[in-house]
Formats: structure tokens, C-alpha cells, sequence
């Protein structure tokens, strides 16, 4: 089989890595990180095998690679690597490097490699949707909101920003996402799909097995099944739950999700801008969530400010935009959730408001292109993997009139 | 403890030796043949180093003690050499060109002018331990004399473990056991100053993964040379847990350098070899047994390594291409491995089991010398050799290094260089009594 070599793709990973300290050229293959791994598998032979292809240019086979999305960066290989070649930061960046390959656009790379370009992209965004936002500007009332707890406050805030033009925005926002993606999907899976054992057949992947894969990746995704095995190695954990990585991730992702729902049932069930109590479920459930994904969000950044040891010890730039962003996204949102239940209407509460629709934007319209992106290959990943596992029908067929 | 500033006969050696292993003997033995009085400086109860406790030596599979006893017995003999054992080097202070080496002898109890080594009082003795000579393996009593051809032949008391029972002191046919002996310090001025102070292994507990002190069964390579030595503890290969005799060995090669995790980077440079030479030994010794080498690349450097190295895959020892990541102790007191076997296409993770593991351990210095002496050493530990055209030589004018304290060598490599640095010496001290007529007007000017 012919392999088109890229002589330039281990320094292409390299500045996808933190800080420009990814010292992957120090790996001798060893094949301590692979041993050491709590989630390889026998066929796997990762992170080693991903890091030969990236040292010997194979671009084409590390793009098929799904396995470079089963690793959930638990770090035990860097911790234990004889050369200190950091195979978990070289994970994590050629990860990264893919999501900049599948996207066809070829922004996302420069968001990765480029903090300045980031910024720039962050604040034009921001300034374009604010903009946009304006155009229907209604009035921005400053009289009573009557009650406390009446929750009028919402019908004020959409007199200002009419709703209906915030969701025609928003609607607009997720198609042109949704198809961005969709080229970024395509081309992993085409590239994946495509990919040949070393006998050069490739996995039957069955039509009927289809569906079951993509569901058993989703309940992997929402349980972290996968993840929380990387805490199989010791007797026991070193931490306590709820600082174990899988659990702050889930608390992040859980409550990113509970958010997402409320927001989601709110546009679909009541009348936009209408008065609620604060007891109305979904605000409860928004609430709940907010806080939850809070929690989450001030362990991760916490300990990537400590960074005092691994897997924290080393954020990228694109790892600190996704938190911070995040973060300022259930700020503001839970803010606006307190300006609601005010008294009074205030240009705080206006500003609060504006600023969490439109960083909500920039959450969503930047998915494709930075870290939020993993939600999207990482499950995928998983589908795949588990798709490839599936017996061809014959073989289905034969085992169960077998047994 | 009392203090002297001379000894009392006042004896002033030409060179001062630290360390009576291979390389301080090799030394002191060129220089006393020079006609240069040598006093050999060890902190162990018998000279020979760690040479005296080995099997067998690669590539030639020659009998280690056949080449070091000889050694020991000629530094023992000769006539311009005089060895103290029990003494540690706590400090070197040099003054215009002299060295003033303070020598702390730690007590024995034992009077070594009138001891005759006839053990009855280590026969007399009821308090055993775990004989350090046989890594633990073998008993020792509390006065002995340190092992069966150490020298010198005099017993030694361990005051931690002895119960002061007097049974010793009354079977002493010369009256040497002398309870109310004190350590003491002595500076001794010399001339020149050799640094042979070797290395020890590094702890098998330094690589948390392979929970080495969960098991008697992950042994170090110094107690596979004892199993292996035809006057070791038991005789014959049995593994420490239960003396079961081992029918799958497994050697762990970079299991205590060449990894930057744990602070060792560099390469020790002999484990590769001994390993392969206790993997050949062992297939002498258990004709049955399965033996594998796990190694990350083989070092076969020296003359005649490469072929030993294939002799030793011709005869049927596996060679497994991976770092091994986990050692678990499973049932049976066996021990699982989790290797990547990095050359094979498939099944390239794997659990092996084995029930007994080497751990090759690497070498660290024995001795840090930068404290308390003008020598510096280099980041690794070891002595620092600045000058890349005199090997031998320190950053102290006037002490010279040798062997593994100016890092990791095999015993070939050793030798050349103890006898290099005995040159060193001897020329030294040629320009320096050359000149002795001229006053030293400085310092000495330290060398790099």
C-alpha cells in the first residue's frame, strides 16, 4: 500500500500543542504509554502507534485514526513516559490538528495556531451579532416590573430585543453551523470508513448495526462509561469523585445539556416573553443546570490555573478560549435569570442580557471550530468504533443459527 | 568518638584511594608497584566492591570472584598498600597542594590486631538477621566476619543487632571483642586523592508502577548475580517467595535509568549486558525454564557485546521489543507485565505472566562528594570530569576519579580507567615533587 508521506506533519501537530513545549520528537516508541493506558485495547496501540504515523508523516492514516478521540487525556502516559515526550499533550494537539484538517473552511486551524487570529475572529463575531441584534431595537423600559418573583422582567427584556428576532437569528446560526459541520463529519468519516487493516480489508460496517452504534456511543457520551475507566488503574482513586476528570466533565457537560433543554423547551412551549414565575420548571432546570456546568467549569479552570501537575499542568490557548467562553456564556445567562426576577429594570440587567445572547452565538457559531468541536467527533468516534466492531450480516446470521 | 589530627605512627601515604571495589584496588595496585605508598579507603567491612558479590562477568562468562580475589588478597599483601576497612571520607580539605582527607573509622568491637579470624564467636552468636552480602537472602549473625572470602578475615560487630549477650567474648580465643571500642576520627595528609567510590543500584521502589516492594519476587539484578553465584545463598536458583524453582523469568531492562520520569535520563550502561549474561547463566541453571528480555533497544557496545548478544538469542532467550508499563503481583506469587510488544503487527498489548522478575536497575553514585570536598559533580551525580583529554581528572586539582563514580561503566571499561587514573597520579605527584623546592605562593587553581 502507498503511503504519501508529509514530511512536515509532526511540526504541523507540534503548534497545535500548548505553550509550543510538546517535545514529541524526544519518543522513542517504547510503548510505555500504551501499556500504561488504562483504556487501550489489544488492537489499539495508542498513543504509540498515532505517534510512529505522526513521526513518519503517515497524515493520511492519523486522520483515520477514531482512536485519537478514545482518549480522554487521564495522563497517566505522560506521567510515566521515560523520555518525557508528553504523549498526552501530543494527543490532545493532534486531536486538534484533525478538527483543523476536517474542517474544510480551514479556519479552525488558525483559530488553534493563532490566539491573535482567535481574538480578532471572538470580538468581530461578537460586534457583528451585536450589531445585528440592534437593528430591532425596540424600547428599553426603565418603569416597574411590578412583583417581585412575577418574572415580567422578561417580557421587558424582549420589548428591547423583540424574540422572535433573537430565535430567527439563532435558527439561522444553527443551520449554517449544522452544514459546516456536516462537511467536517463527512470528512472524518469518510476518512475513517475508508481505512484499511493491515490486510488490507476494511470493517464490513452493516447497515443494520448502524443505529445501535450510534446509540450506544450516545449513552457512552452522556454516561462517560469510557471516561470513568480511566480511573480503573490503582486500587484506588487518588481523588476524591468530585474531582475525578470524568465527573467535573460530566457536571460541565450535564449541566451545559439541562441549559441547553430548558432553553430549548422554553422557545418550543411558552410564549416568548411571557411572565413566569421563578418556580416554572424549565427555569428551574435552567437554574439547576446553570449552576451544575458552574461548578464544573470553576474546578477545570481552577485547576489549569493551579497547574500543578497532570493532566492540568499544560492548557493551550484554544483550551482556555473554550472555558472562558463557556464560563461567560452561564454567567451572564444565569444573570439574566436574576435580572428577570428584579423589581426594576436596569441598563445591568439590558447589558447582561445582550451580552449572553450574543456570546451564546459565538458559543454556537465558533462549535465547528474550536474545542466545542469534540462534542461532535468525540461521539462520533465512538459510533464509528463501535459500527466497525459489528459482525458483517452473513457472519451475524451464521453465529445465530449457530448457537 | 575521639579526634587526632595525625595518626599516631605518623604515616603519610603518596595516595589516598576512596573505595576498595575493582577500580580503587586496579588503582592502588598500579601505583604501589610504582613504589607509591597507597592507603585504600572502604566504607564496607571488606574490600571487593561490588565485583566480589557477582556471578559471573560478560562477555567472557569468567568467574567473577576468580579475577576480583586475586586482586583483593594482592592490595591485601603488598607492601606499599595499606587498606582500612570501616572508614568512611567525610571530608577533603586541601592546603597549598595537600590534602587533608578526614577519615572517620567506625567502631567494629573488634580489635583487628588481635582477631584471627577463626569465627568461633560467630558461631557463639544467637542474633541473626538477613545477610546484607546476600541481598537479604541468606542469615547473618550479629558478629561475623562480612562473608566467606572477604578480606580482611576479621569479624565485625553490628551493634544495632547484637543483644550484648558477651557469649562472643567468651569463646574469643585472643580477647579482640572490645565492647567499649568508640568510633573515631582521624585526617590523614596525602598527596593526591583517587575517588573510586562505585555506585549502588537504584531502589526498586522507584517506579511506583511496578510495585516492587509488593512482592519477594521482583528482585534486584545484584540478588539474581547472588542466586546465581555458585557460593550464593541457597546454592541453586529458587525464587525468594516460597523456593519454588522458576520456570519463567522475566528481566525488565530499563527499569531504573534511561527514564527521564524518574530523574535517571541517562543510560547505565550495563544492564542490557548483565542481564543477557544472568539470562545465559539462568539457562545453564534451569535447562527449562522460559527467559525473556524486555528491553527498549540493546546496548551491546563494548568488544565482543554484540556477538554475546546474539549467541544469546541463538540459544532460545526471547527478546521482547517494549517498555514493560505495570508489574501487578497476582496469584501463586506471580507477577503480571503490561508490555506494548512494539514489533508485532497484532495482539501488541499484552499481559505476560512470569513468576519471578529483574529489575535492572541502573546505577546511581554511591557517594556525593561535593559535599565536604573540593570535587564538583555534574548533573547526573556523578564526578565531574570537565576535561574531555584527561578523563581521570576532577575539578579539584590534584584527586583524580575512577570507574563508576564518574559514571556508569561495566568492568572493562573500569579497569582502563583506574589504571589511567593511577598514571594521572603518579605523573602528578613526578611534576609536583619536581617542583616541591618552589613555595606554593596560591591556592591550588582548580582545574575547568
Amino acid at each position: 500500500m502507498a503511503h504519501a508521506i508529509d514530511v512536515a506533519l509532526l511540526e504541523k501537530i507540534k503548534k497545535h500543542g500548548a505553550d509550543g513545549t510538546l517535545n514529541v520528537s524526544a519518543c522513542f516508541n517504547c510503548g510505555n504509554c500504551t501499556a500504561v493506558c488504562p483504556l487501550a485495547e489489544d488492537s489499539a496501540g495508542f498513543p504509540r502507534r498515532i505517534i510512529r504515523m505522526a513521526q513518519v508523516g503517515m497524515e493520511k492514516e492519523l486522520l483515520a485514526q477514531e482512536d485519537l478521540w478514545r482518549c480522554y487525556a487521564c495522563g497517566e502516559c505522560t506521567k510515566t513516559c521515560p523520555r518525557e515526550a508528553d504523549p498526552m499533550q501530543f494527543m490532545a494537539a493532534a486531536r486538534s490538528y484533525a478538527i483543523s484538517r476536517y474542517d474544510a473552511t480551514g479556519l479552525s486551524g488558525l483559530m488553534y495556531r493563532s490566539p491573535v487570529f482567535n481574538i480578532i475572529v471572538f470580538l468581530v463575531l461578537s460586534g457583528f451579532f451585536s450589531l445585528l441584534l440592534l437593528r430591532r431595537k425596540g424600547e428599553m423600559a426603565m418603569g416597574s416590573n411590578g412583583n417581585l418573583f412575577s418574572g415580567y422582567g422578561s417580557t421587558q427584556l424582549f420589548r428591547f430585543i423583540p424574540g422572535e428576532w433573537v430565535h430567527g437569528i439563532g435558527i439561522a446560526l444553527f443551520i449554517v453551523i449544522g452544514l459546516t459541520l456536516a462537511f467536517g463529519v463527512v470528512s472524518m468519516v469518510a476518512r475513517v470508513m475508508g481505512r484499511k487493516n493491515q490486510a488490507g480489508e476494511r470493517p464490513p460496517y452493516p447497515i443494520a448495526a448502524l443505529i445501535p452504534s450510534i446509540w450506544s456511543a450516545i449513552v457512552d457520551a452522556l454516561n462517560h462509561d469510557r471516561f470513568r475507566q480511566c480511573d480503573k488503574d490503582e486500587p484506588a482513586p487518588s481523588e476524591p469523585l468530585h474531582l475525578r476528570a470524568w465527573f467535573v466533565h460530566g457536571t460541565i457537560m450535564w449541566g451545559f445539556l439541562a441549559m441547553l433543554l430548558a432553553t430549548t423547551l422554553d422557545y418550543l412551549f411558552k410564549p416568548i416573553g411571557s411572565p413566569v414565575p421563578p418556580w416554572y420548571p424549565m427555569r428551574i432546570l435552567g437554574l439547576v443546570g446553570g449552576l451544575v456546568c458552574l461548578y464544573g467549569l470553576s474546578i477545570a479552570i481552577g485547576r489549569r490555573i493551579q497547574a500543578k501537575e497532570t493532566p492540568y499542568d499544560k492548557s493551550s490557548f484554544g483550551d482556555w478560549f473554550f472555558l472562558v467562553l463557556l464560563t461567560a456564556t452561564v454567567l451572564t445567562g444565569l444573570g439574566t435569570l436574576i435580572v428577570v426576577y428584579m423589581p426594576h429594570p436596569t441598563l445591568f440587567g439590558y447589558v447582561t442580557f445582550m451580552s449572553h445572547i450574543v456570546l451564546a452565538m459565538d458559543l454556537i457559531v465558533l462549535l465547528p471550530l474550536t474545542k466545542f468541536a469534540h462534542v461532535v467527533y468525540r461521539t462520533l468516534a465512538l459510533a464509528l468504533h463501535e459500527w466497525a466492531k459489528a459482525p458483517a450480516p452473513e457472519t451475524a446470521a451464521a453465529v445465530a443459527t449457530h448457537s | 568518638m575521639t579526634t587526632s589530627t595525625q595518626d599516631k605512627t605518623s604515616y603519610r601515604p603518596d595516595a589516598i584511594i576512596v573505595g576498595a571495589g575493582i577500580a580503587g584496588m586496579q588503582s592502588a595496585l598500579d601505583l604501589a608497584d610504582q613504589g607509591l605508598q597507597v592507603l585504600l579507603v572502604e566504607r564496607q567491612s571488606s574490600i571487593g566492591g561490588h565485583m566480589i558479590a557477582l556471578a559471573k562477568v560478560f562477555p567472557t562468562l569468567d568467574c567473577a570472584s576468580c579475577i576480583t580475589a586475586p586482586k583483593m588478597s594482592a592490595s591485601a599483601h603488598h607492601e606499599n598498600i595499606r587498606i582500612m576497612v570501616n572508614t568512611e571520607v567525610r571530608g577533603i580539605r586541601t592546603v597549598r597542594g595537600t590534602h587533608f582527607v578526614k577519615l572517620f573509622k567506625k567502631a567494629t568491637y573488634v580489635n583487628f590486631d588481635k582477631c584471627i579470624g577463626c569465627r568461633l564467636c560467630e558461631y557463639a552468636c544467637d542474633s541473626e538477621y538477613p545477610d546484607p552480602f546476600e541481598e537479604g537472602l541468606g542469615a547473618k549473625r550479629a558478629i561475623a566476619v562480612p562473608f566467606t572470602n572477604a578480606i580482611p578475615q576479621k569479624a565485625v560487630l553490628d551493634p544495632e543487632l547484637c543483644t550484648t549477650c558477651g557469649s562472643c567474648a567468651r569463646v574469643c580465643p585472643t580477647d579482640a571483642i572490645e565492647f567499649d571500642q568508640q568510633s573515631e576520627e582521624v585526617e590523614m595528609e596525602t598527596d593526591a586523592v583517587i575517588v573510586a567510590s562505585g555506585y549502588a543500584l537504584n531502589s526498586l521502589s522507584v517506579k511506583p508502577q511496578y510495585h516492587a516492594l509488593q512482592s519477594k519476587n521482583i528482585i534486584s539484578a545484584l540478588t539474581m548475580e547472588r542466586l546465581l553465584a555458585p557460593h550464593g545463598p541457597y546454592g541453586r536458583v529458587l525464587r525468594p517467595s516460597d523456593g519454588k524453582v522458576p520456570s519463567s523469568v522475566a528481566f525488565v531492562l530499563c527499569a531504573g535509568s534511561r527514564d527521564a520520569s524518574i530523574g535517571v535520563p541517562y543510560c547505565s550502561r550495563v544492564c542490557c549486558m548483565y542481564s543477557i549474561k544472568m539470562a545465559m547463566l539462568l539457562s545453564g541453571a534451569l535447562p527449562i525454564a522460559d527467559i525473556t528480555i524486555y528491553y527498549m533497544d540493546i546496548r551491546a557496545f563494548g568488544k565482543g557485546y554484540e556477538q554475546f548478544y546474539q549467541n544469546a538469542k541463538a540459544m532460545g532467550i526471547n527478546f521482547v521489543r517494549g517498555k514493560v508499563a505495570r508489574i501487578d503481583p497476582i496469584e501463586d506469587g506471580d507477577l503480571s507485565l503490561h508490555v506494548e510488544t512494539t514489533e508485532d503487527a497484532e495482539n501488541i498489548l499484552q499481559e505476560r505472566r512470569h513468576d519471578l522478575v529483574v529489575l535492572a536497575q541502573g546505577m546511581v553514585p554511591e557517594w556525593n562528594p561535593s559535599i565536604g570536598t573540593p570535587v564538583a559533580v555534574a548533573s547526573d551525580g556523578f564526578v565531574a570530569t570537565p576535561m574531555l583529554t584527561a578523563p581521570t581528572s576532577t575539578t579539584a586539582n590534584g584527586i583524580f576519579v575512577a570507574g563508576v563514580a564518574a559514571g556508569p561503566k561495566d568492568i572493562v571499561d573500569t579497569i582502563a580507567e583506574a589504571g589511567a587514573a593511577a598514571m594521572q597520579v603518579s605523573q602528578y605527584l613526578h611534576q609536583k615533587r619536581g617542583a616541591a623546592a618552589v613555595e606554593y605562593a596560591q591556592d591550588p587553581v582548580l582545574v575547568g
